[in-house]
């Protein structure tokens, strides 16, 4: 007998605030990222005795915007707490961290975010509109970083620790256990990304910058917890293999535990984390050296002015003034920096938006995920099966759009692509060669139409003289052409050859076919 | 309230220290005779206090400036000689 | 040339601006006194005979160039021992920073730079602060410079005893509970401490950060707002810094003389409240003691009332709640990876290597941390903590009424005469019980003040004058009034 399994998912995400300048409460570069062992550290974030917290303004704005954006209600007043507990990468001792068990006093709380689900509903044929409560979003300081000689913990004699990081300004968004399907996860982070990439708070391109801990249940059995995800791609790997875990523990009439567990990358499996984490009682009470934060009013509305355009209201935009499809602006807003190339792009050449939006989605990304590609396999990251079907590549493509910087195109390429294409000066063939040249060499369009001359050929009489040409060389194609008109189009593509795809393929078309009949 | 040397044990290993039987012996009473004393607090007739009236208050226009403004890490590092390519060496982890 | 141990600060730095004598002189002969009676006394952890005379010759230095010269030039400071000063080692009296050196100075102690005073050493404490005898200090315990059997005091006993000792002109103690006041009082010196937020605490090692001050001591009442003035004011590096420093500069200008006319014309309107239950609770000969003093208020025109404060009673719990809940978090970075002392963590397991390392704490500051961890643990943190703090609203909002009707509140400063070394260590909650009377200024902020009034069979007794938030211009006129009339003359000690 089949039993439908009822899944609870719920997720626990931090995000580095890396556009700050400098850290949550001490005024320590914000940027740590490649710096040597603790030469980006001070008195405070290295937990010398006698250092008190200075609390950072703006990362508190950001941290409003955060929640305005995920729909929450933010309180009059803010109070940190401490969160004490002893490990080596923490050089308090205790987590400056926010706590709502005595009183709302967190950034945000009871928000909602809508999304769409990959699934269609049946009956009205359209994708199925989804929601996640957004619990509760606060501040906290990230921990500094262990490192191991040898690169393992188990045989190490000692660690290395490295506080360059400690102290650098985190977000937690914490949703309720909403999520029933891990593909709806996977959709969820990706509106999350977008949402922090549009409010310029995070570059989630950065190594680390976005992490997220789930947790898992079903059957109402006892909630697992699962950390040490790597990254939001293997968010959805990591829930797949835990659901079936547990539904295997549970057809073998075997109890699921209250655990958590770590995500093994390279095996793919949750595992039982090598040093066993005891039941912790972290003691919180508000921080005496943080005055409680009075936002009042004000604050909201501050906040209101300095969000700018959410992704969703950018993609309805793309719908209603430039007339894209659906689809075609969900991949655009999906990565910031492709709607910035496209709208930066439109505005230098604006006759044909639709034009610009197809090249940027199609070849552009097509590019993209080829550097990508590349880019790994030099990096011996294993070349990673990419799974056939549209989300994925689509969010490879969003996952790399760092590397909009390393193809040496920009919007002006892409305008005058699109302008060429549009006024038929060069047909859709050539701009696709045009187009996988250029984001190598930073060639201007125009530049390699003068140097390699792929104007279109519209002139008949020059047709007509390379059809001539193919018709003496292609004597048996011929012959078949007049049996199988169908063999035409073998003798149109050679004609394409001959003339470097400048003729155009209507007018060959007909010359071809003419030629035939004559003959 | 009554503690057991037990107890004591446990909030000595919460606090991370190592308490020898000769100390859990001669702490176990005297913290349970002070804890005792901070029972009093439960005798208390307290009248309604708004929670805003605890703890000191700071507007959020007076809050720090994001200017970054490094330091001298050279000095911090002097302090330490247990260090190994800059990095802080410490116990295992396992 | 003559003794110039007995001088204040204010004529410390008179003499050497007026060329009677050199900064190199006055610190020389202090240095000497140090090493002639600290061994008898044990006041200092660490000297800085190379620093004093260093920054004594720039002093002198720039007195024969015209240069203008500090308020506080020449004066001999010695800095309680959990103050940080840089490249000067810290050790709050204890063996987990036997080694520590910070890489930075304290706001107050880079103040204290600034104004030209200078820096002799750092004085012994009860370990982290926590104790009110020194006797916890891991390097052996202050004596009383009155009589060396009996207790100094603490935490700051080593501050106080220095100054009663005349080991220097003036020193920084910190307060958390009475750790200025009570040393104070048992030496027969003056002890301050400020109203919460007037003093930034960055540099101070924190041991319950929402109740503690930093603060001066002194022979005498000027000499410890001349300090005061040097160090206080808001302060960038502490958020919890509240207003901008008193000033009396005016006031200096014009003499001391003008200054009490000015006492004369504010003192009728003085009005003095004695706090009932304190004095009640004290050894008959303070009691007394405190009568007198009341007397004497009252003769000079004040008016003087005697008045109960109900929440009195639940003061001490609170407090003690708060401090080890505070202490129990604050001391918690102390691990040995960053900063401490020689142990190297190779072969261990990083729990076994913590909790070695802290069994290094004295048994008070062990007990004090686990009950700071009871206290706020997982269904305790209502009954305890959260009561405290509501204990401590409570407080403030009866002592604001108060402070209506009367301008200033008396009391003790100490229910106890101080008493034999070694008498009460055994039991913990005995000695917790003598901070009765000065934890009603930590728990609510106010400024408070301790100053001699009498001895008892060669034991120093101290008046507590107390007064509402921000009104040390108050508190310090009332002091002076007192010091003025009351005249205790002290012929310190001489101990060798």
């Amino acid at each position: 007998m089949l039993a439908i399994t009822a899944i609870k998912i719920g997720l626990e995400i931090h995000c580095q605030l890396t556009h700050l300048q400098s850290k949550l409460f001490c005024p320590c570069y914000s940027d740590y990222r490649g710096k040597t062992a603790n030469t980006n550290v001070c008195p405070i974030c290295y937990g010398l005795p006698g250092t008190l917290p200075l609390l950072n303004q703006r990362a508190i704005e950001s941290a409003g915007m955060i929640s305005l954006a995920l729909g929450c209600q933010i309180p009059q007043n803010l109070v940190f707490y401490r969160k004490n507990y002893f490990y080596p990468d923490l050089p308090k001792n205790f987590q400056l961290t926010q706590y709502n068990a005595y009183g709302i006093t967190s950034i945000g709380v009871n928000g909602k975010l809508y999304y769409y689900g990959d699934d269609v509903d049946g009956g009205t044929g359209k994708v199925r509109s989804k929601s996640a409560r957004i619990r509760r979003v606060q501040i906290e300081e990230d921990p500094g970083r262990l490192v191991y000689e040898n690169g393992n913990m188990d045989t190490s004699f000692y660690t290395l620790i490295d506080y360059n990081r400690a102290g650098i300004c985190l977000v937690e968004i914490v949703t309720e256990p909403d999520f029933t399907d891990p593909k709806d996860v996977r959709i969820f982070l990706n509106k999350i990304t977008s949402i922090i990439e549009h409010l310029e708070v995070c570059n989630t391109n950065l190594e680390g910058a976005v992490r997220c801990d789930v947790n898992v249940s079903i059957d109402s059995g006892k909630r697992v917890e699962i950390k040490n995800i790597g990254s939001f791609k293997e968010v959805e790997k990591a829930i797949t293999y835990e659901i079936a875990r547990q539904k295997t523990m549970s057809l073998h009439n075997i109890e699921v535990k209250s655990e958590t567990r770590h995500w093994d990358d390279a095996r793919k499996v949750t595992k039982q984390p090598r040093t066993k984490e005891e039941e912790q009682d972290y003691r919180y009470f508000p921080e005496p050296d943080i005055p409680t934060v009075i936002l009042g009013n004000e604050f909201v509305s501050l906040i209101k002015t300095k969000i700018p355009e959410l992704p969703d209201a950018r993609k309805t935009r793309f719908i209603t003034y430039y007339n894209l499809s659906e689809h075609v602006s969900q991949v655009l807003i999906d990565n910031k920096d492709l709607a910035d190339l496209f709208e930066s792009a439109v505005k230098i050449y604006s006759h044909s938006p639709k034009e610009i939006a197809n090249w940027i989605v199609t070849d552009l990304v097509g590019s993209i995920n080829d550097a990508n590609a590349k880019r790994k396999h030099e990096l011996n990251e294993g070349s990673g099966n990419k799974v056939g079907g549209g989300q994925e590549e689509k969010e490879e493509a969003g996952r790399s759009g760092s590397l909009l910087s390393e193809l040496k195109i920009g919007s002006k390429h892409i305008a005058e692509l699109a302008k060429l294409v549009d006024q038929n000066i060069i047909n859709r063939s050539t701009a696709k060669s045009i187009l996988s040249r250029i984001v190598n060499t930073g060639e201007m369009p125009s530049q390699v139409i003068e140097k390699t001359d792929t104007t279109k050929i519209n002139d008949k009489k020059v047709i007509s003289e390379a059809v001539e040409s193919i018709f003496n060389s292609e004597k048996s194609a011929v012959k078949d052409a007049k049996q199988n008109p169908n063999a035409a189009n073998f003798l149109l593509g050679k004609v394409m050859q001959l003339t470097k795809g400048r003729a155009d393929p209507g007018i060959t078309l007909n010359l071809i076919k003419a030629k035939l009949d004559i003959k | 309230m009554v503690f057991a040397k037990d107890d004591i044990k446990h909030l000595g290993w919460l606090s991370r220290i190592e308490l020898t039987d000769k100390e859990l012996e001669k702490f176990t009473s005297q913290i349970e005779e002070i804890i005792g004393y901070m029972n009093k607090l439960d005798t208390i007739p307290l009248f309604e206090i708004d929670e805003g009236q605890i703890g000191l208050q700071k507007k959020f226009s007076e809050l720090r400036r994001d200017f970054a403004n490094p330091f001298n890490c050279d000095t911090l590092n002097s302090s330490n000689n247990r260090k190994k390519e800059g990095f802080v060496k410490g116990p295992r982890m396992v | 040339m003559q003794s110039l141990l007995h001088l204040n600060a204010q004529q410390v730095r008179q003499g050497i601006k007026n060329g009677y004598f050199s900064a190199q002189e006055y610190i020389s002969q202090i240095l000497e006194r140090i090493q002639k009676v600290d061994d008898k006394i044990n006041a200092f952890i660490t000297v800085d005979n190379d620093g004093a005379l260093r920054q004594a010759s720039l002093i002198d230095k720039k007195v024969r160039s015209g240069e203008k010269i500090g308020t506080l030039a020449g004066v001999a400071v010695s800095i309680k021992d959990n103050i940080c000063t840089q490249g000067l080692k810290t050790t709050c009296a204890s063996k987990l920073l036997k080694e520590y050196v910070p890489p930075y100075d304290a706001t107050v102690v880079n103040r204290l730079k600034n104004s030209d005073a200078i820096i002799v050493g750092k004085a012994n404490l009860d370990e982290f602060a926590m104790g009110s005898t020194t006797e916890f200090s891991r390097y052996g315990p202050t004596c009383n410079p009155w009589n060396i059997n009996y207790v100094v005091g603490g935490s700051s006993g080593g501050s106080a005893a220095s100054v009663a000792a005349l080991e220097c002109t003036v020193s920084l103690g910190s307060d958390t509970g009475g750790s200025i006041r009570c040393p104070a009082s048992f030496c027969s010196v003056v002890g301050f401490k400020p109203t919460y937020g007037l003093i930034s605490r960055f540099g101070l090692i924190s041991y319950a950060n929402s109740l503690e001050q930093i603060g001066p001591i002194g022979k005498t009442v000027l000499d410890v707002r001349m300090v005061m003035d040097a160090i206080a004011g808001i302060d960038e590096n502490d958020p919890t810094t509240i207003a901008t420093a008193i000033s009396y500069a005016e006031e200096e200008e014009q003499g001391e003389e003008q200054h009490l006319q000015n006492n004369d014309k504010n003192k009728k309107n003085i009005r003095v409240g004695l706090i009932k239950e304190l004095v009640e609770g004290s050894e008959p000969v303070i009691s007394k003691c405190i009568y007198s003093a009341m007397d004497i208020f009252t003769k000079s025109g004040c008016k003087c009332e005697e008045i109960s404060i109900r929440s009195v009673d639940y003061a001490l719990a609170s407090y003690y709640t708060i401090a080890m809940a505070e202490a129990s978090s604050n001391l918690a970075r102390f691990d040995n990876i960053r900063y401490g002392f020689d142990f190297d963590p190779d072969g261990y397991e990083w729990n076994t290597y913590f909790a070695k390392v802290r069994s290094n704490f004295g048994d008070e500051v062990k007990r004090r941390i686990i009950i700071g961890s009871y206290v706020l643990s997982s269904g305790y943190y209502g009954k305890y903590y959260l009561k405290a703090q509501k204990v401590r609203a409570m407080l403030k909002h009866e002592l604001k009424s108060l402070f209506k009707k009367y301008d200033i509140l008396i009391a003790p400063t100490m229910p106890v005469l101080p008493f034999t070394c070694g008498e009460k260590i055994e039991d913990p909650l005995k000695v917790y019980l003598i901070d009765i009377d000065t934890v009603i200024a930590n728990l609510t902020g106010i400024p408070a003040i301790s100053i001699p009034a009498g001895f008892s069979n060669g034991l120093p007794m101290g008046l507590q004058i107390m007064a509402d938030e921000l009104q040390e211009q108050t508190l310090f006129n009332t002091a002076l009034l007192f010091e003025k009339i009351a005249n205790i003359k002290t012929e310190y000690p001489e101990l060798c």
